[in-house]
């Protein structure tokens, strides 16, 4: 049901007339059948909560010395609380945008890497942190 | 420990997960039109103020809409199913068990006393606030019909928190509000029953708890008896009931432009045919009665006409090649060249849950129930839905006659170029 998930294909049947992938020869039991479980799945790996995770593009290239560039896309878990360094999706104006959560002169702001945090805009009660960025899959 | 149960629903649900990823769209009046755009399915609170009135017609909002900054969208059922399955995920994390209602409502048994229902009532509500980003009101309480009323009671009281457990509060309270509250503003009690129970004194809630059952069943049904008995906490309304044994699978749909040729019409009945096999096969389920329906426009000049057969299936199948094929057959039994179409629909019935002894007839080439259905779906599910298809069925490119979203949203969470876009 959810967009991010594939079916987890059974293995074939020996002698199965599978869909292109079905790998189990016809004649001989493959000696790996007992040791085979699967191959690695990135939805398993990368997402703790499949009712939380969120996966977003970013446009602009304000966070790119945190490594997260333009066009990369990222993985945002809404369920995790944030803390301080934390990279977050903040609503601002209207609009879902990328920030570092950082403590500043006692204070929380919402900082980017392109200014200085002096001018990073403070966390206040009215804005709404949207989620924290787990992963950023970077485009090499 | 007391057994309850709890009616958890979204506000506003197509609004409020449009919002999720739009955040310029809070606090604005925001509507969601039907399919093809034709009326309004789902408004906000903001648009609910404005008068705006559900099952309005486009046309006739649109104009005082945009004179107060209203948001139109078209139905994103990519999205809405999405959030969907998100939400009915987290609600089975708190439940003995879970009777999914609808898109947006669902039935969850609880445990607890008074104060650990209405802590848990809270706790749901958090968590799918946290974890999906829409809001839900909780009822609890000992019945169906009485966590509805509840949910109701949560709904329209601004200061309990979209939250109502009735083990906490005050059955005096309780007595009061069912004494105002009409009796048609219940679960399962419809305009023509409410009428009918107005002639006999019985306008509240409280009245239809203090009728008779056995003389409410005598003049009306045993459905409406269980509501009396549930209204006095006695649980009478199965689980599951409606799902246990679905009855068809319908693909029916109205169309942007109307459809005049037999090669048009050909074309819908064999997409409609698959989607309806992709839900055989996904449901596991085996159909062994195909009807094809079609309908045409009721305002043309002429009657309108809603042309439909019904033919009888070789065997019990899933096979999308087939039902593609004989719906296509059967439509051009039915249709008149040049008439204009404005629906058309494909029902799958007699469903069972497995193939059963199919009868292989002489001429039939062996192994004609191909695993094309499997095949079809695997495909589908690793390059999308519009990658692979019958006929004409699997164009990337959609047929004039598909579904009119002119003001959709993109595909947030379903498809990968549509994901929502973060600014650095």
């Amino acid at each position: 049901m959810f967009g991010m998930d594939l079916p987890r294909q059974p293995l074939p049947k020996p002698g199965s007339h599978g869909p292109v992938g079905a790998v189990e020869a016809v004649g001989f039991p493959s000696p790996a059948r007992d040791y085979y479980t699967g191959g690695i799945d990135l939805n398993r790996l990368l997402i703790q909560d499949r009712t939380s995770t969120f996966l977003m593009r970013v446009t602009g290239n304000s966070m790119a010395s945190s490594g997260i560039s333009h066009g990369d896309e990222i993985v945002v878990d809404r369920a995790l609380s944030p803390r301080d360094g934390s990279v977050v999706i903040a609503v601002h104006a209207g609009e879902l945008v990328i920030r570092r959560l950082m403590s500043h002169s006692g204070a929380m702001v919402l900082s980017s890497d392109e200014e200085p945090v002096e001018q990073s805009e403070p966390l206040t009660e009215a804005t709404t942190i949207w989620g924290v960025v787990t992963r950023c899959l970077h485009h090499v | 420990m007391a057994e309850r149960i709890a009616l958890v629903d979204v506000n506003n649900f197509y609004v409020s997960c449009e919002r999720v990823f739009d955040p310029s769209l809070d606090g604005r009046p925001v509507v969601v039109l039907s399919n093809n755009d034709g009326c309004v399915v789902a408004r906000s609170q903001e648009a609910k103020d404005l008068g705006i009135t559900t099952g309005a017609p486009f046309f006739q909002v649109k104009q005082f809409g945009q004179s107060h900054g209203m948001v139109v969208r078209s139905s994103n059922y990519e999205l809405y199913g999405d959030m969907s399955a998100r939400v009915m995920e987290v609600l089975s994390r708190f439940g003995t068990w879970q009777e999914v209602y609808s898109i947006d409502e669902s039935f969850l048994g609880v445990q607890g006393n008074p104060e650990q229902l209405g802590e848990l009532a809270s706790r749901i509500r958090k968590a799918v606030a946290l974890n999906v980003g829409v809001p839900v009101c909780v009822g609890v309480a000992p019945t169906k019909t009485l966590a509805k009323f509840a949910n109701h009671v949560a709904k329209r009281n601004a200061h309990l928190d979209g939250v109502c457990s009735m083990d906490s509060m005050d059955p005096q309270l309780v007595e009061r509000i069912q004494s105002r509250v009409p009796v048609t503003d219940l679960w399962g009690v419809g305009a023509r029953t409410g009428t009918k129970l107005a002639g006999m004194g019985v306008s509240t809630i409280a009245d239809l708890k203090a009728a008779d059952a056995t003389e409410i069943r005598k003049r009306f049904s045993v459905v409406l008896q269980r509501t009396v008995l549930e209204l006095n906490s006695i649980a009478c309304i199965p689980h599951n009931e409606e799902r246990a044994d679905k009855q068809q699978i319908m693909y029916s749909r109205s169309f942007s432009s109307p459809v005049t040729t037999i090669e048009g019409m050909v074309e819908v009945m064999s997409v409609y045919a698959q989607r309806g096999a992709a839900r055989l096969l996904s449901d596991g389920l085996w159909a062994t009665l195909l009807t094809v329906t079609a309908g045409t426009n009721r305002f043309s000049s002429g009657e309108a006409s809603f042309p439909s057969l019904t033919i009888k299936l070789p065997s019990p199948t899933q096979d999308p090649i087939l039902l593609a094929r004989l719906a296509v057959a059967a439509m051009r039994e039915i249709m008149h060249q040049g008439a204009s179409y404005v629906r058309g629909g494909v029902v799958l019935s007699g469903l069972q849950p497995e193939a059963g002894q199919a009868m292989l007839g002489v001429f039939d080439e062996g192994g004609a129930e191909t695993h094309v259905g499997d095949v079809l779906g695997a495909v589908k599910a690793r390059f999308g839905n519009k990658s692979i298809g019958l006929g004409s069925g699997g164009l990337a490119v959609e047929p004039d006659w598909s579904m009119k979203r002119e003001f959709s949203s993109p595909k947030f969470t379903t498809e990968w170029a549509d994901i929502p876009i973060v600014r650095a």
